[in-house]
């Protein structure tokens, strides 16, 4: 499960988790989405990118 | 309120001038001059530590057959963002300040998450008894549960304060920076390289007077990244240090502005508390 605050700043980056993961698994750029999210900072980006859903 | 003998002198507040830059629902972003280095940096630690807001505080887990530990649920409901805008706490108080044993409605708000499985449970799954009172976003996930499973409790939100646990933190990114003073010096040979050197695009050439222009001066980060790799030392960076540039970033749960009105409002409270006592 992704932490519900982005560590660093307190962002509640798990809002946008739902939505990343299903428009990177199409193929989307991480980049992109991120952006269009409006996930400005890289503490919070780190948060999206490098997290694996395990169970 | 102010004892007799004591001057109230006119502080150089009287000449503070406040420039919104940019505003939307979770960001402010403005410029104060003619400030003190030692005022911006109390209304930011206010900002952040002081200035109340609803979290979950209490979890009482009646049922969890999940994968995730109770304490773990627990500590993620407590970081969930809770709706706090002075209209939906209205009426709420700390609960040091309340008079009841252990909670009641003037201090806090109940919630209830009852799921079965598969799936994964949501922040919108918890359902509380005031309707304003509920989580800023509804796509934050929760938990995990498989076939058969069920999870059910019960969670008591009470107002609190930054100082006392990170989740009562209603900002964010909430910092200031000096007001970068960009110079540009009368031999400038516009070679165009401080401009591409720029990772920010502050500095743009304007083909029209052939002339280097800073063209977002709220963008630099002051990196001297053009000084460094101008050849005729004409670029100069410096900073104004009687201006600021001010940022407040909220995680949802109450408006910027609002965060900076009682941040406000708690300071001024300190600062009669002395007068009083004098």
């Amino acid at each position: 499960m992704i932490p519900i605050r982005c560590i660093s700043c307190g962002k509640a980056v798990s809002a946008y988790f739902d939505e990343y993961q299903n428009r990177t698994v199409e193929g989307e750029d991480p980049k992109a989405v991120l952006d269009d999210l409006g996930v400005t900072r890289y503490c919070c980006r780190r948060m999206l990118i490098s997290h694996v859903e395990t169970w | 309120m102010v004892p007799e003998g004591l001057e109230v002198r006119e502080e150089e507040g009287s000449n503070m001038e406040i420039h919104v830059q940019k505003k939307n629902e979770i960001e402010l972003v403005f410029t104060i001059s003619g400030a003190d280095m030692s005022f911006v940096n109390a209304i930011r630690r206010v900002c952040m530590m002081e200035v109340p807001k609803m979290a979950i505080d209490d979890v009482h887990i009646i049922k969890n057959d999940s994968a995730m530990f109770d304490e773990v649920l627990a500590h993620r409901l407590g970081l969930l963002p809770l709706v706090s805008d002075s209209e939906s706490i209205d009426g709420m108080i700390l609960p040091e300040e309340c008079d009841c044993e252990e909670y009641c409605p003037k201090c806090s708000v109940s919630m209830v998450l009852k799921k079965e499985g598969p799936g994964v449970v949501y922040s919108k799954d918890l359902s509380s008894e005031d309707s304003r009172i509920k989580p800023v976003y509804d796509t934050i996930p929760l938990l995990k549960l498989k076939d058969d499973q069920e999870v059910e409790l019960e969670a008591t939100a009470q107002l609190g304060i930054g100082m006392e646990h990170a989740k009562w933190e209603p900002t964010t990114a909430c910092a200031y920076k000096f007001y970068p003073q960009i110079t540009i010096g009368e031999d400038c040979q516009s070679c165009q390289k401080c401009a591409e050197a720029c990772p920010r695009g502050v500095l743009e050439f304007d083909k029209k007077s052939e002339k280097i222009k800073v063209v977002d001066e709220l963008n630099c980060s002051m990196c001297k990244s053009c000084f460094r790799v101008c050849e005729s030392r004409t670029i100069d960076i410096g900073f104004d240090d009687t201006k600021f540039i001010f940022t407040i970033e909220t995680d949802g749960s109450t408006p910027p502005e609002e965060v900076l009105i009682k941040a406000c409002d708690v300071l001024s409270e300190k600062a009669d508390k002395i007068i009083d006592i004098l």
